[in-house]
């Protein structure tokens, strides 16, 4: 099992209780009040059967505080996820953090830092290297892009799934669209893999019916399912930060209704990916510091629920490898870790979910570990004290260097990063004054050239995969959705002499 | 009086209540046990006269544990420091949190990013935008060591404290090496400011002469003092942290049971520069994240005592470049420092360790600044941030909140917008030329330097003072040997090159 790192002191905590309740509250209140609309059919009878009431000329589904309240406390607390190779497992919940991949649409060129469209091979290096990084836990859904040069679009996330199980052993996961997330689960289980997936709202208070649909198909397969609001406060939800989690949370619960109607215990997870709105553009506001303070308050409440959660935010706004870009991540995954989120989305972004590099991720997981270590605090005890020691060694000239006491606890006390620049200027002047970015693109070829998956799939399984992705690629040309054009360029890449990997 | 930033959530904490009484516990008892080496006659008879155990042989002084506590409880908690200017006086207190810089010896070129000495129109430059920031409530020592190759090592600081009584009404800081603060609070005192006594400690457990003088001085002239200590642990400290934190409490403790004797109630902090070795070049491991266990730890035993901290460890890194791990490793240790309870963070302008420091990078650090003390502030809960009546009144899609009163109300006051972060879209990016941090940056840069003007600068009077001051204290060194006589006549050539007397 990964043991991810654990928090051994109390989480931050930014709310006052009753200030809590008020939220709490005001949730309850928009649940009942105005309820949220489902699209899906499927989903409203099901919540009408359990006693909400429903208002079928628009779908408007208004959920009783009691039957809220239950459906939260259905929710187990913490529970273990399956990864491919059991030595990915996981047990989310708790006082643990993992961390995750985070994924952009495109690839930067990192002379020019434009962004432009991967191809299969880059993909592929890329999810070795996610595969490789100690500190990337889960290799989740988009990552390390949503597609890659010359797969069309709808067939992006069934081949992303396959590159990710083809070259990574960890825990993944994989989203719907069009229906894809039914070759997806049949992937997962023909490598013997648990998936989580997602049921998204469309804020304001609001389900779409595919949100719904992949829902009831993720917890038949007895899958994780994470809800998550993706709110823009100022936008899709109020401007004030406060107002916004009502508004989210409201949303998150009522998928979390629904999931516990479906199948009562189903495991799910709350994800924070909520943003401001920058006012002058228009976009989210990517890096703000008031995604920190939602994230706080997010975690609190849903530590009070019991419900472990996710941290979708670490979406820098920087467009390069900057000082910017780490500051901006840094703290959203410092404040979400010492707040409590479990599991957090990091490594390799770059601008606002547009852009990823592995290179970027291989920095990160350096930022990882320090935040890592610092949630394991501080060991107190007679020999980290070391009174007998510091009375031993008293004033000058006595010193530490040459004690058994400093060779036993050094490595212990300090982590050592694997690609910052720790060098004096002597030293860093006389070696070619090596910055992190290049110490990282080093590590990068390294690990391409020595890391291998572990286990790489059996011929049976990869057999299993092919077969589906033909299928799928059958389904979607037959629904008119892979175009003839789209199929031509699709075509040629999938009879390329070292498919699947280049 | 300058308004730091105001922390309106609890302390965030990684000890328990048991594992901070160890730590007192240690710290008096290697106090009492072991005691310290105090090069210092004077100091050696106030102790005695106080009943401390001295031997003037072997300068030793073992402290009782009641005289300890009794001179904690002396030292107030929260304290005001009188700058030139009314308008940029300090509080230095609990939940009020302020800012300062961290030195560099020289500046660096931001091309070949090789350090060098800075010239006296730099050195000017870089206190003038110190001197312009509003979150930089005061300034440190230097920001340069001295300027140009052509000034006595001797002269450099107390030609950079002229420059920095000139160029700003911020309260400074005074180092204490050979007599040099004896200058520096003249001309303080000539200029009509208070200024920070600055003793040092010296690891382990060791005083040296002009260090504690400089209590003698800050009792006479009745000045606050800010009491530096930095050992590095697995040097000059036990490598664990636990035992870093006893050893660093313990040298710190008798600077303040001496200034308390010497002036009951005296106005004290305690600044934090514990860092940990870098075993692979004997060099402190700037930006090691144990640093911040340690200084978390270290705010939660000294808000114990009553007594401010300062946080000098979140300004040097081990970064040679403006670069993504200068970002995080600046960051995380600040954020950490400000949430656990330091009244000042030594944040602005350094780059690696103590030897770089650069203008841009104090801009750079001053959209971190806002960032904390925007988080510090959280999250406002009431009826109208809150929303619920509005959250039902928009409800489900098609409702949105861009056009609503409440959002053109509330989002400025909740969204922090920073200076001279990208924040652009991509497209937007690239039609701006791609600009980055540092290009936003240098622009501001620009900005401070051709509209700031010192506030009020200083009257001819004090200009006649601090040029007698330089006078004596040239002629002091001079009598001293510490300024040879071809040294002197480099530096009056230097001196003449500036168009200044001599």
């Amino acid at each position: 099992m990964l043991k991810g790192f654990t928090r051994n002191f109390k989480p931050l905590e930014i709310l006052t209780e009753p200030q809590l309740e008020a939220i709490h509250t005001g949730t309850l209140n928009v649940l009942r009040e105005t309820g949220v609309r489902f699209e899906s059919e499927r989903a409203v009878k099901l919540f009408e059967k359990n006693g909400c009431p429903v208002d079928h000329s628009n779908n408007r589904v208004r959920f009783p505080e009691g039957l809220v309240e239950e459906c939260l406390r259905r929710c187990p607390s913490s529970f273990r996820v399956k990864a491919r190779n059991p030595k990915n497992d996981m047990i989310w919940g708790g006082n643990t953090t993992y961390f995750q991949a985070l994924s952009g649409t495109r690839t930067v060129d990192l002379d020019t830092w434009k962004p432009k469209t991967p191809t299969r091979k880059e993909y592929y290096d890329a999810v070795t290297v996610l595969d490789a990084l100690e500190n990337v836990h889960i290799v989740p859904w988009y990552t390390p892009w949503f597609g890659f040069k010359n797969v069309s679009p709808v067939m992006a996330m069934p081949e992303g799934l396959a590159a990710r199980l083809r070259n990574s052993s960890k825990f993944t996961c994989a989203n719907y669209s069009m229906g894809c997330e039914i070759f997806n689960i049949e992937i997962a289980q023909a490598v013997g893999a648990e998936l989580r997936s997602s049921m998204a709202a469309s804020p304001p208070l609001t389900y779409y019916n595919d949100a719904a649909e992949n829902a009831f198909r993720i917890i038949k397969a007895g899958f994780i399912l994470l809800l998550t609001s993706g709110s823009v406060y100022g936008g899709t939800s109020p401007a004030t930060i406060a107002g916004s989690l009502i508004s989210s949370n409201a949303e998150i619960i009522a998928g979390i209704v629904l999931a516990q109607l479906i199948k009562p215990g189903t495991r799910v997870i709350a994800q924070d990916f909520s943003f401001p709105q920058n006012m002058r553009s228009g976009s989210p506001a990517f890096g703000a510091i008031e995604i920190s303070l939602h994230q706080a308050a997010f975690n609190q409440i849903w530590r009070k629920y019991g419900i472990p959660t996710d941290g979708g935010v670490s979406y820098p706004s920087s467009k390069k490898i900057d000082y910017q870009a780490a500051y901006e991540k840094a703290i959203i995954a410092l404040i979400g870790t010492l707040s409590g989120t479990n599991t957090i989305w990091i490594q390799g972004a770059l601008y606002g979910e547009l852009a990823f590099h592995p290179v970027q991720a291989i920095i990160d997981d350096d930022l990882v570990g320090m935040i890592g270590h610092f949630i394991e605090g501080i060991n107190v005890n007679d020999e980290t004290l070391a009174i007998d020691l510091i009375n031993a060694v008293g004033p000058i000239p006595g010193y530490y260097l040459n004690k058994a006491h400093t060779r036993k606890w050094w490595k212990k006390e300090q982590f050592v990063p694997k690609v910052a620049d720790r060098l004096s200027y002597p030293e860093w002047l006389k070696t070619g004054k090596k910055d992190c970015l290049t110490l990282a693109k080093a590590r990068y070829e390294e690990m391409l050239a020595t890391h291998k998956v572990d286990p790489p799939l059996t011929p049976g399984q990869e057999k299993d995969i092919e077969r589906i992705l033909k299928e799928a690629r059958e389904y979607y040309k037959k629904k008119g959705l892979i175009s003839d054009r789209e199929w031509a360029a699709y075509k040629k890449d999938l009879e390329s002499p070292n498919y699947p990997y280049a | 009086m300058l308004k730091g930033f105001t922390r309106n959530f609890p302390l965030f904490k990684i000890l328990t209540e048991e594992q901070v009484e160890a730590i007192h516990r240690g710290t008096l008892d290697v106090l009492q046990e072991t005691g310290v080496s105090v090069y210092n006659e004077r100091a050696l008879k106030v102790f005695k006269k106080a009943d401390c155990d001295v031997n003037f042989e072997t300068k030793r002084v073992k402290f009782p544990p009641g005289l300890i506590e009794e001179c904690l409880r002396k030292a107030p908690s929260s304290f005001r420091v009188k700058a030139r200017n009314p308008k940029n006086d300090l509080v230095i207190g609990p939940g009020n949190i302020l800012f300062f810089n961290f030195p560099g010896t020289g500046t660096v070129n931001l091309d070949t990013w090789e350090p060098r000495t800075a010239t006296e129109k730099e050195h000017v430059n870089l206190i003038r935008v110190l001197d312009a920031l509003p979150n930089v409530h005061f300034l440190n020592a230097y920001p340069y060591f001295g300027f140009s190759d052509g000034i006595p090592e001797i002269m450099k600081e107390i030609e950079g404290v002229a420059l920095r009584m000139r160029n700003s009404t911020k309260v400074t800081v005074a180092i204490a090496n050979n007599d040099i603060d004896i200058f520096t609070i003249k001309m303080a005192k000539a200029t009509g400011t208070e200024i920070f006594a600055n003793p040092n400690t010296s690891s382990p457990l060791t005083y040296y002469t002009d260090q504690v003088n400089a209590c003698f001085l800050a009792a006479e002239y009745g000045l606050p003092s800010m009491i530096w200590d930095g050992a590095t642990s697995g040097g000059t400290a036990p490598a664990s942290l636990a035992g870093a934190v006893v050893l660093s409490n313990a040298e710190l403790i008798p600077f303040i049971v001496l200034i308390q004797l010497l002036n009951p109630g005296a106005r004290v902090s305690v600044a934090n520069l514990v860092l940990a070795q870098n075993m692979t070049n004997g060099a402190p491991a700037f930006g090691e994240i144990g640093v911040s266990l340690h200084n978390v730890a270290f705010n939660q035993v000294w808000r114990k005592y009553g007594i401010p901290t300062v946080c000098s460890s979140c300004g040097p890194t081990s970064s040679k470049r403006i670069d993504f791990q200068l970002g995080y490793q600046k960051m995380m240790p600040t954020i950490l420092s400000a949430i656990s309870g330091s009244s000042v963070l030594q944040l602005y302008s350094s780059i690696y360790g103590e030897i770089t420091a650069h203008p841009i990078q104090a801009v750079l650090d001053d959209d971190i600044a806002g960032m904390i003390g925007r988080f510090l502030e959280g999250i406002e809960v009431n009826d109208e941030s809150l929303a619920i009546d509005l959250i039902n009144e928009v409800g489900p899609i098609p409702g949105h909140y861009l056009d609503k009163a409440h959002t053109r109300n509330w989002w400025k006051k909740e969204q922090l917008v920073p200076k001279v972060a990208d924040r652009l879209t991509y497209p937007e990016w690239m039609k701006a030329g791609k600009k980055s941090c540092i290009d936003y940056a240098k622009e501001r840069v620009n900005e401070i330097l051709a509209v700031h003007k010192v506030d009020p600068p200083l009257t001819d009077n004090q200009e006649q003072d601090i040029e007698r001051i330089l006078k004596e204290a040239k002629e002091h060194y001079q009598k001293k040997g510490l300024i040879t006589d071809e040294e002197w006549e480099i530096y009056k050539e230097a001196l003449k090159e500036s168009g200044r007397p001599y």
